[in-house]
């Protein structure tokens, strides 16, 4: 079944059944773990970098921002039994507009804060497909690990 | 004639903007229109009315009391309010169809288009248009040339994306090369047929290029930060995706800065739960339009 994750959402599964989806990926990003030993899989679909921007809706919605929702994303799927040496981990979106200025760079900032988090916490990037100006759909199956990104109708494996 | 012209007298025939609407703009767009002139434009549509009813009885606005006519949902939600949720519903009939050419699954544009039109009520804080209430209704009906521009040149379609991927060019532009118009002008043309205010024409024709008047437009520059913010935060994206040139000096204009645009981007996704929440109680069956392709 699919497990739609929303803007600013996150979801995680031990259900070989599920996909966990995420649309509309623009200057947020989508950040896919996986464990293949337990095969438990999470899907963030966050917003803005800090949740210092507004505390209050970090408080009732960690998920909307990178360094509260990195954490809580991990952690939820550590509480279904994934460990995180073992996660295999994905990154998409940080779109921007056509720019040459840096007028509107909420997806470039999106991605450095994630690669300073996972820097900090030794997780490595295993694929990423990031930047440029498209609309990105992100799917993880549960059951298999693969992920696939979807854009203008072409779909390819991540 | 030319194809724009072509393009345009078919819509005409079939696409017509509800009466309600029209009668709605020209009181929104008279600074001294009253309650009761707003109450008699919306009075004797029914289907309407309804509607409205139905969304503000919804759980979602937890009233204590059924409220049972027009003028007790304007003292429930207040003037602006009301009148924004009658153009959400009039526009939803308009908007909610998928939009094949552009990639749009059935509800998005409409999703995109009130997502603009939150997002260009708050940006309206900072930019001080000379009627803020044509904010929302602007924001709304910025891309409305895409409802004509999908129905009626979808094989030129594969051209225009193309381009935008092998040349980098911004879609508008594309559409203006491979076309001889883009959404933002067809839009523009079908709001001066249907006698929008100048003001929302504008909006609409320049949503992406606001250099291009001959003089900074403060509804225009409104509209055009609502559109960007939704682009960047992906509410209603297609296969334009996000595919359209910045201009730096909109923000700088205001002297707005990322965490302003950040807090706005909050505020309109918080806001267009909200709205989508009271839809979908009112529909019952009706899913709540999730961003689904």
């Amino acid at each position: 079944m699919d497990v739609i994750v929303d803007i600013a959402d996150m979801k995680v599964s031990a259900d070989p059944a599920d996909d966990l989806v995420t649309y509309s990926l623009g200057s947020c990003l989508g950040v896919s773990i996986w464990d293949p030993e337990v095969r438990v899989g999470g899907m963030l679909h966050f917003m803005l970098p800090q949740a210092s921007v507004s505390p209050e809706k970090a408080r009732a919605n960690p998920a909307m921002f990178g360094d509260t929702g990195i954490p809580a994303l991990f952690r939820a799927a550590y509480e279904l039994g994934a460990v995180k040496q073992r996660m295999i981990v994905k990154v998409a979106g940080g779109s921007s507009l056509l720019d040459d200025n840096g007028t509107f760079n909420i997806g470039k900032r999106n991605y450095v804060l994630l690669r300073k988090i996972f820097w900090k916490n030794g997780v490595l990037i295993d694929a990423e497909d990031v930047g440029g100006s498209l609309s990105r759909t992100m799917r993880l199956s549960v059951a298999t690990g693969r992920v696939t990104i979807r854009n203008r109708g072409r779909e390819v494996e991540l | 004639m030319t194809r724009c012209e072509e393009i345009l007298a078919a819509v005409g025939e079939v696409q017509p903007l509800p009466g309600t609407v029209v009668r709605l703009i020209s009181v929104i767009n008279d600074p001294n229109s009253a309650i009761t002139d707003i109450v008699e434009a919306i009075r004797y549509d029914q289907v309407l009315t309804a509607r409205m009813l139905r969304i503000c009885n919804s759980a979602f606005f937890g009233v204590s009391r059924e409220v049972t006519c027009i003028e007790d949902a304007l003292r429930l939600l207040g003037t602006l309010k009301t009148l924004q949720l009658v153009m959400a519903i009039h526009t939803s009939t308009l908007l909610d169809r998928g939009q094949k050419g552009y990639d749009l699954a059935d509800g998005q544009l409409w999703r995109h288009s009130v997502g603009v039109a939150i997002a260009s009520c708050a940006f309206a804080e900072h930019t001080r248009p000379a009627n803020t209430n044509l904010a929302f209704t602007a924001g709304l009906l910025h891309d409305i040339g895409k409802v004509v521009l999908s129905n009626y040149v979808a094989e030129e379609f594969a051209e225009i994306v193309r381009r935008v991927g092998e040349e980098g060019l911004a879609f508008n532009t594309a559409e203006q090369r491979v076309l001889g118009f883009s959404h933002a002008e067809i839009g523009a043309r079908l709001a001066e047929r249907w006698a929008l205010p100048d003001a929302i024409v504008a909006c609409i024709r320049h949503h992406h290029d606001p250099a291009g008047l001959p003089e900074p437009d403060p509804l225009v520059d409104t509209v055009y930060l609502a559109d960007c913010a939704c682009l960047l935060l992906g509410i209603g994206l297609g296969s334009d995706g996000l595919c359209y040139r910045a201009d730096p000096a909109v923000m700088e204009r205001y002297g707005l800065h990322e965490p302003q645009l950040e807090r706005v981007g909050i505020q309109m996704l918080t806001e267009l739960r909200r709205v989508e929440e009271a839809f979908a109680c009112a529909d019952g069956a009706r899913a709540c339009a999730p961003a689904v392709k």
